[in-house]
């Protein structure tokens, strides 16, 4: 008798909790992002660019999913149920690319169309975004820290750590471009500071105190030129040291007012999501994706189209964007 | 002893039920057809595994609990994968690289769980701050082995099946699951030591007088627990092919969720295996239909936590009692 009345509470407990968001039923392709966590500014930044896509193209649907944790194994279920779903396509911005190598292989065999974002080593994908080319990226930093610094004097470089790929990535193409300049010499480059903003400002202070004339800093980590900015305000030399780096606007904000830190670049995650979901559009439709082609979006308007890890492609932008004091709010994330 | 079906285990099946069901209206026979139901059977060994060991320290009483469960599935996995990496080749030899790597990783599984067992059991620490510190142990270990990135296995054919393919429509992880959960059912239910441990969660003081030999209990108690984690390592391993020391770095809230919603009594000496299998495969029914549904994974969190209250409640209410005084 109590599991039938239970059944009934049951039942009406999950059409209560079903009920607000019934799905609607729609025939038209849809295409899924998947990003790595829900609710960071990143990633809700990133959803503007899926739903404009979206609103855009009536003749697919788009959305934008991820896991409430930042934890592979979440993503990888959410994975899961959209290959068993059959969606279109994916779009995966991956937490950890080895991790869903499996999964994305059997979304495929499904007939499902994968497309990464972030993920140039990800063998089961068929077309892979990258924003720009990382050591460009790298060499396009130091040659800002070069102009600021008269191409003269000393300058280190920080990585989130040696393991993160693309902050080596990153500082190599720094070191590479400095050595166009003979009066410019690298100190201890390659600075951990273990994507902790307190680490690589306990790191900055000690590179202050061994090189007291230091001029430049190049950030590696989004949050290393926190960590330098505020050890290079508290020691007064905001108008001796440029301080280049990735970091978001919104974090590093107090930090460009003060000078401490003299500019700063990222992509735009927006720009990012509309992408993805254009290709994967395009993937659907049988378009194929040729080398320097306009995508028509801010930075991806002649993409180099290469060979990826797999039997898919990479496509790369030069989707960067920089900014200073003066245009940071412009960004709101 | 025959099979008791009694409140909650009803309660479990009910809701498997009717979560299915709903999916079957709400979704369309898309969420009923058997590549749905075989991906969700294939998500729950990971889960289901480590809840099975919090249940076993759960029913052991004293504030039982393991919250080292994640972090030693992982590690296992690492150990495996770096001892055999250099000395068995996976594309020569497949089927002995994947043998080895279960070998290796239910040893490690065995030593995270003899040392467990040994800071409960013989030291005497509350089995909340012991695990939680082989929790950071095992993590560290395998952050300090791998230097915090993910190794791949690449595609090795045997185990990639075991964690991917189905066999007489059944997923072999899947399948493994509900074979170690019946042989656990069975050792709880049937064995002298299985009767010892539910005494001994339910009184420990009477379970002492009574010359039951409490340390050596706790000790094969949270040592079964290790070997459980190292098989979730194993499934882990075999259905991402790669292994990482963050992985399923919020497993263990929900491990403890699925053993308290399977009413595995957080004070011990109470626990049923066949509930934390049904109350696993709920929520992942549950999950993979929001998940169908677009619903906002944040979303997903209240409604298991209103999952969660609604079982608690229910567990301690006597819904019969309740009517006869409502009748008067």
């Amino acid at each position: 008798m109590f599991a039938i009345r239970k059944f009934a509470a049951c039942a009406v407990a999950l059409g209560a909790l079903t009920a607000t968001t019934a799905a609607i039923a729609e025939e038209k392709p849809s295409i899924v992002t998947v990003v790595k966590v829900t609710g960071e500014n990143w990633f809700t930044r990133m959803n503007e660019g899926v739903d404009a896509y979206g609103k855009e193209n009536p003749g697919v649907a788009t959305s934008q999913v991820g896991p409430g944790k930042a934890d592979a194994a979440q993503q990888g279920r959410l994975i899961e149920d959209l290959v068993a779903k059959k969606v279109a396509a994916i779009a995966v911005v991956p937490m950890d690319a080895s991790a869903l190598e499996g999964v994305l292989k059997r979304a495929s065999q499904r007939g499902i169309k994968v497309i990464t974002h972030e993920a140039d080593n990800m063998k089961n994908t068929l077309v892979d975004i990258e924003a720009f080319d990382n050591k460009v990226f790298g060499a396009r930093f130091n040659e800002k820290i070069a102009e600021c610094m008269g191409k003269s004097g000393k300058w280190t470089s920080f990585v989130g750590s040696l393991g993160s790929l693309t902050h080596v990535q990153w500082a190599d193409g720094g070191s590479e471009n400095a050595k166009k300049y003979s009066e410019m010499e690298l100190v201890s480059e390659k600075n951990e500071s273990f994507n902790d903003a307190n680490r690589a400002y306990e790191k900055a202070r000690e590179i202050l105190r061994k090189y007291p004339d230091i001029k430049g800093f190049q950030g590696g980590s989004a949050i290393d030129v926190i960590g330098i900015g505020r050890a290079v305000e508290e020691a007064g030399l905001q108008d001796k040291t440029c301080v280049f780096g990735i970091g978001l606007p919104k974090d590093t904000g107090s930090y460009l007012e003060s000078g401490a830190v003299d500019g700063i670049s990222f992509w735009d995650p927006k720009d990012a999501g509309y992408v993805m979901n254009k290709v994967a559009d395009m993937v659907l439709k049988g378009e194929e994706l040729k080398d320097g082609m306009d995508l028509s979006v801010p930075g991806y308007e002649k993409v180099t189209v290469k060979k990826g890890a797999g039997d898919g492609v990479i496509a790369v932008g030069q989707a960067w964007v920089d900014v200073d004091k003066s245009n940071y709010a412009n960004y709101p994330f | 002893m025959e099979f008791r079906v009694d409140r909650q285990l009803a309660f479990l099946a009910v809701v498997n039920v009717a979560v299915l069901a709903a999916g079957g209206v709400l979704v369309g026979a898309s969420f009923l057809d058997i590549y749905n139901l075989q991906s969700m059977a294939g998500q729950v060994p990971e889960l289901g595994l480590l809840a099975l060991g919090v249940m076993l320290a759960m029913i052991s009483g004293n504030g039982g609990i393991d919250l080292s469960g994640i972090a030693l599935a992982n590690l296992s996995g690492v150990i495996a994968y770096l001892v055999l990496r250099d000395t068995v080749s996976p594309d020569d030899a497949p089927l002995m690289f994947s043998w080895s790597f279960a070998g290796i990783a239910l040893l490690v599984g065995l030593v995270g769980g003899i040392l467990n067992g040994f800071l409960i059991a013989r030291a005497g620490l509350t089995p909340i701050i012991a695990t939680l510190g082989t929790q950071l142990f095992f993590t560290g270990l395998a952050v300090a082995f791998t230097n915090g990135s993910a190794l791949g296995l690449g595609f090795i054919e045997p185990l990639d099946a075991f964690g991917n393919t189905p066999v007489l429509g059944v997923p072999l992880c899947f399948a493994l699951f509900l074979m170690i959960a019946l042989i656990l059912g069975i050792v709880l239910r049937y064995s002298p030591f299985g009767l010892r441990l539910l005494l001994l969660g339910n009184n420990a003081k009477a379970a002492r007088y009574a010359g039951i030999a409490e340390k050596r209990i706790l000790f094969l108690t949270y040592t079964a627990c290790g070997v459980l984690a190292s098989v979730a390592g194993i499934v882990i391993a075999a259905r991402t092919s790669s292994v990482k020391w963050d992985y399923g770095n919020s497993y263990v809230l929900i491990a403890i969720l699925i053993a308290v919603m399977a009413g595995v009594r957080p004070e011990g000496g109470y626990g049923r295996v066949i509930c934390v299998v049904l109350s696993a495969t709920s929520l992942q029914i549950l999950s993979s239909l929001f998940n169908f549904m677009d619903i906002s994974n944040f979303f997903r969190d209240l409604a298991w936590g209103v999952l969660l209250l609604v079982f608690l409640a229910t567990s301690g209410f006597d819904a019969k009692a309740w009517f006869r005084a409502l009748r008067g």
